[in-house]
């Protein structure tokens, strides 16, 4: 087997493109991923956002960014596809070095920590975190 | 602005692309990336904030020009 490296994609889908299909979209690049060796390790879907500036006359897009463990070949085929699909306006493939890997763990766990306090802060305080 | 030292951008390991609000502080009203002499930032970390602010023009997180003068 090939050997896995650890990547971060940022993809922008068109703004006027319906959730549902934007949700297929989504579907089908894990799917790619996953059916090419690859695994997903995390999608996270910002939603609709504005464009600091228009792309093909549209003023906002659906932006998702995720993390995912692949062979090399794979980013190929994948950004052929985005490519392709024209309701995706950008996209943005980096694989992650070891500073990257060590940035990605940090807001992760910032971001489990700020829902943690979230969640404390909400609901009564019945965990006892000292 | 950036100007002076009282951030400590010399522990920044990595500058984050989707960090658009830090970015946000090396360009001017025009988009354009300040240069070093007015942040202020250490080379090796100028050298990522400018790759940074490229990737995220690229996807469109923050402007090539901004809207004002366009």
């Amino acid at each position: 087997m090939a050997q896995k490296y650890q990547y971060e994609l940022t993809y922008v889908i068109s703004g006027v493109v319906k959730q549902n299909q934007v949700d297929d979209i989504v579907r089908k690049v894990n799917h790619l991923i996953e059916s090419n060796g690859g695994d997903v390790l995390e999608v996270d879907e910002w939603g609709n956002q504005r464009l600091a500036y228009e792309i093909d006359r549209k003023r906002s897009g659906y932006y998702v960014n995720m993390y995912f463990q692949a062979p090399g070949t794979l980013i190929e085929r994948l950004e052929r596809e985005l490519e392709i699909n024209d309701d995706v306006l950008r996209y943005l493939t980096l694989r992650m070095d070891a500073k990257m890997q060590r940035h990605y763990e940090q807001r992760k766990e910032r971001r489990a920590k700020e829902e943690a306090a979230e969640e404390t802060a909400e609901g009564e305080s019945d965990e006892e975190e000292e | 602005m950036a100007d002076q030292n009282d951030v400590d951008y010399e522990h920044i390991e990595y500058v984050d692309y989707k960090d658009t609000e830090f970015l946000e502080q090396f360009i001017n009203n025009q988009g354009k990336i300040l240069p070093r002499r007015v942040t202020g930032v250490p080379a090796r970390v100028q050298r990522q904030i400018t790759t940074a602010i490229k990737r995220a023009r690229h996807l469109a997180l923050l402007p090539y020009v901004s809207e004002s003068i366009r």
